[in-house]
């Protein structure tokens, strides 16, 4: 009997700040191509959490596994390089370059090519078209040419998602990918990660606290509270769970 | 070839005619050769350090040690190894690469304002050990004794010690060597990941960059021009000066790059000219002209910061 | 070669005293706004001269009550003026600003003050030494030390139980959470400066009955701080203090013995704990990186 190697898989991650117990024990399994949603009220560890999995900082007990592989200690560069990428609550991209630019540094390094004096036509035409084809995907082919820290807030966010896309991810790591948004960009941007989810298989992990995102998007939604794993399940099983409903969804989200 | 890349050759056309014609438009404007040659070597050591600075946004207040170190090595190669100006140059490169490259290894864990202060000691242990170390260097007095030795290419000599013109060319050349070198780099995969690094250090490492490798690379490539700028600067005056160490001599060159813009490629070298041609103008009248240069310092931070080719050239292509 | 040993230590505590006063000062300004001052060495140069300029007036004691406060005072308006806009802005700013700034406060009092070195007047009773064999052990150095014992303790009085103190060691840590709070940072940034520049012009007037007067004499003592910040690590200032008075000490033992390598080996030092400690003996993992 094969099982399909779990993308992600964190067993019993707890890290401590001192005396703060920011994460306690938690465990979660994400198989390819689905799409899992973190909840949670603030300070319910879930920045933290996405810290663990992304390498900012290793836990302090427990493990995690990537493509069967054990990262955890792992350095953040060097998980990137196996294939996870992620995005920020505050956008975290390259101000003062282009559109074009952002997204051919990532496919550059992606492409191994990062200590390169230079790359041949071929390999120049190649990164081209790969970026191309990337800001095809996230719809922004025609601000290429534009500076990045000068478009719009969802513009912003679609060309940071657009850089992750050029690493060519087996993990896409999204922390509050509508934060900030008025309904028309949320829409976008939700429209988008459905496209991804949908149309091109990626595996997604993401935090959010537009419930309307989540309950439309996700496989699974995963509640955190006070840095424990309160819940998990389907949308349905969720929105049916009474412990849920009393510790989060209860409040206006 | 769209507009942009037309419009860049034609500055760069332009760049390279009023540096090759420097010896013939300067006299009539009251200048000299020398001083000619001067600029341009201060100016390579200016963009080297804009290398780091500006292109990979790391802030080193040291580099002159690269500069001092690479003077000396030349000087001593000619007065104590072999009389030939090639060597020379190549003995200054390597040491302040060298050098360099060491120290970088342990300080490129840290940066802001930790990588700037270690970069100022350890740029003060060298000036301290050239003023200390009198027997080899010849102390407070600087190294002396030794001169450019003309160009021997087998069939023919060139004399760059009295022709100055012949020296204005050579440096001509080795400048457009070193500047060559770094513009292709800054255009390389290995320069997107500088410039990314400066950009957004954060999301470089989350492109899976490993950024102390890189920056310590940018560093130590920085420290090689550097050596070489310091080098040839040994041949001009044919004296290498323990104050070519001096933090002071660092925060010179930070000035240049900041004057002519940071985020230019060629901003440094017109930081260099108006830094030295002031410099050169304001001790000649006066007695205070260091109290001048503070002003400028202040000046250029509070008003213009971005310097002047940053302030010509806010929209890009 | 006891005398000797006494003698060079001695020197050594003294001298590292010194440094402790001006390399705290830097280290307040450095960890609370992340600047380094250049100028810091040009602070204790008016200090001096400030005192020099009184003592006819008031008499030793009374510059040394006054110009340290004057000292300060102009410190404020330097940061209220020249330093404050470049708060938001890259290191590298108010680096070259306080660069320009060194230059030409010397320029300047060589301007106001002369070239020439000045002589400083101290009461004669303090000039005395202690004894024939203890003859470097004079009052007046007895004095700087006590003065700069009792400093220190001020200081750190003012930093663990005043507002002021806590604000400052608060902002050290997290600024923006101590703005949060509703805490006017812009004016916890200058009062923290004032206290430093008081400690360099505190510095000056006490240099100057031991060193004599003259517009250089900040820039020598501007290096030994910066190292002496290294060493202790940088954020911390009890290290501060451990590395101003271990490079002080280790100079003054080092003169015993290698008295040519007296100077090179606060450098030797500074290496030697950034390939061992980097973070300094007292520095936190993670400070300013």
């Amino acid at each position: 009997m094969s099982e399909a190697i779990n993308v992600l898989e964190i067993q019993n991650v707890t890290k401590r700040f001192g005396n703060l117990v920011a994460v306690r024990d938690i465990s979660l399994q994400v198989a390819k191509g689905e799409m899992c949603a973190i909840i949670g009220p603030n300070g319910a560890g879930k920045t933290t959490f996405f810290n663990l999995i992304s390498g900012f900082f290793p836990p302090t007990s427990g493990t995690i596994k990537f493509d069967g592989h054990d990262i955890t200690k792992l350095a953040t560069h060097q998980r990137v390089i196996r294939g996870m990428a992620r995005t920020f609550q505050i956008t975290e991209i390259f101000p003062e370059l282009t559109v074009f630019e952002n997204v051919r540094t990532a496919a550059e390094v992606a492409a191994g090519y990062r200590l390169r004096p230079w790359v041949n036509r071929a390999e120049a035409a190649q990164i081209h078209q790969r970026v191309e084809a990337t800001l095809k995907l996230v719809s922004l082919e025609a601000k290429a040419d534009r500076l990045v820290g000068e478009l719009s807030h969802g513009d912003q966010r679609a060309s940071e998602i657009a850089m992750a896309l050029a690493l060519q991810p087996h993990l896409l790591l999204l922390d509050e990918p509508t934060a900030g948004m008025g309904d028309q960009e949320t829409y976008q941007i939700t429209q988008l990660i459905h496209r991804l989810h949908r149309d091109s298989n990626y595996t997604i992990v993401l935090i959010e606290h537009d419930m309307r995102v989540v309950f439309h998007l996700a496989d699974r939604i995963c509640v955190l509270d006070q840095g424990r794993m309160l819940a998990q399940g389907t949308p349905k099983e969720i929105a049916a769970n009474e412990t849920v409903q009393a510790a989060y969804l209860g409040n206006a989200a | 070839m769209s507009s942009a890349q037309t419009r860049n050759l034609i500055v760069l056309a332009g760049i390279w005619a009023v540096l090759l014609l420097a010896p013939y438009w300067m006299a009539p404007l009251g200048g000299y050769t020398a001083l000619a040659t001067r600029v341009l070597v201060l100016g390579l050591a200016a963009m080297s350090l804009n290398f780091l600075l500006g292109f990979t946004g790391v802030l080193s207040f040291g580099h002159a040690a690269w500069f001092g170190l690479g003077a000396y090595g030349a000087g001593l190669t000619l007065k104590f190894l072999a009389l030939s100006t090639p060597l020379a140059l190549v003995a200054g490169i390597l040491l302040g690469g060298i050098c360099g490259g060491l120290l970088g290894l342990l300080i490129v864990r840290r940066r802001g304002v930790y990588f700037a202060m270690v970069t100022i000691a350890f740029g003060q242990v060298f000036y301290y050990i050239a003023f200390q170390w009198s027997s080899l260097t010849g102390g407070d007095d600087g190294l002396r004794g030794f001169s450019r030795q003309p160009l021997d290419f087998g069939l023919f000599k060139i004399d760059i010690l009295s022709e100055p013109n012949n020296f204005y060319y050579f440096v001509l050349f080795c400048f457009a060597l070193a500047v060559g070198i770094m513009g292709f780099v800054l255009r390389s995969p290995f320069g997107r990941t500088m410039i990314a690094i400066r950009e957004n250090e954060r999301r470089s490492r989350f492109l899976g960059i490993p950024v102390e490798r890189h920056i310590w690379i940018a560093f130590t490539m920085s420290c090689f021009f550097m050596g070489f700028a310091g080098a040839l600067y040994a041949l001009v005056n044919n004296f290498a000066d323990p104050r070519g160490l001096h933090y002071s001599q660092s925060g010179d060159f930070v000035m240049m790059a900041v004057m002519g813009g940071m985020r230019s490629f060629w901003g440094p070298l017109l930081g260099a000219a108006v830094f030295v041609v002031l410099q050169d103008y304001l001790s000649s009248i006066t007695v205070n002209w260091m109290s001048f240069v503070g002003l400028l310092f202040v000046l250029v931070v509070l008003f213009f910061p971005r310097g002047l080719l940053g302030f010509l050239q806010r929209s890009r292509a | 070669m006891t005398q000797l040993l006494l003698f060079n230590v001695t020197n050594g505590l003294i001298i590292g005293a010194f440094y402790v006063l001006m390399a705290l000062g830097l280290s307040l300004i450095l960890n609370l706004s992340s600047v380094i001052n250049f100028a810091h060495g040009g602070f204790l140069v008016i200090g001096g001269y400030i005192a020099y300029t009184i003592t006819p007036y008031l008499g030793f004691w009374g510059a040394l009550l006054v110009a340290p406060p004057l000292t300060a005072i102009v410190g404020l308006v330097v940061e209220r003026v020249l330093i404050r806009p470049l708060y938001g802005r890259d290191p590298l700013y108010s680096l070259l600003l306080t660069f320009g700034l060194a230059f030409m406060i010397e320029d300047g009092t060589r301007f106001i003050w002369g070239a020439q070195g000045k002589p400083v007047t101290i009461p004669p009773y303090l000039s005395e030494s202690l004894s024939n064999d203890l003859f470097f052990i004079t009052g007046y150095r007895l004095f700087m030390v006590a003065m700069v014992i009792v400093t220190v303790a001020l200081l750190f009085v003012l930093l663990r139980y005043t507002r002021l103190g806590i604000r400052i060691r608060a902002g050290t840590l997290d600024l923006e959470t101590v703005a949060a709070l509703g805490i006017n940072v812009q004016r916890l940034r200058s009062l923290n400066f004032a206290v430093g520049i008081f400690l360099a012009g505190l510095s000056g007037v006490l240099a100057a009955g031991q060193l004599g007067l003259e517009p250089t004499m900040g820039t020598g003592l501007l290096m030994p701080s910066f190292i002496a910040i290294i060493v202790g690590g940088i954020g911390s200032l009890p290290g501060t203090l451990a590395g101003g008075l271990l490079i002080g000490v280790a100079s003054g033992l080092t003169a015993v013995f290698f008295p040519a390598a007296s100077e090179a080996v606060i450098y030797v030092l500074m290496a030697v704990v950034l390939l061992i400690r980097p973070r300094g003996l007292f520095g936190e993992e993670g400070m300013m990186s």
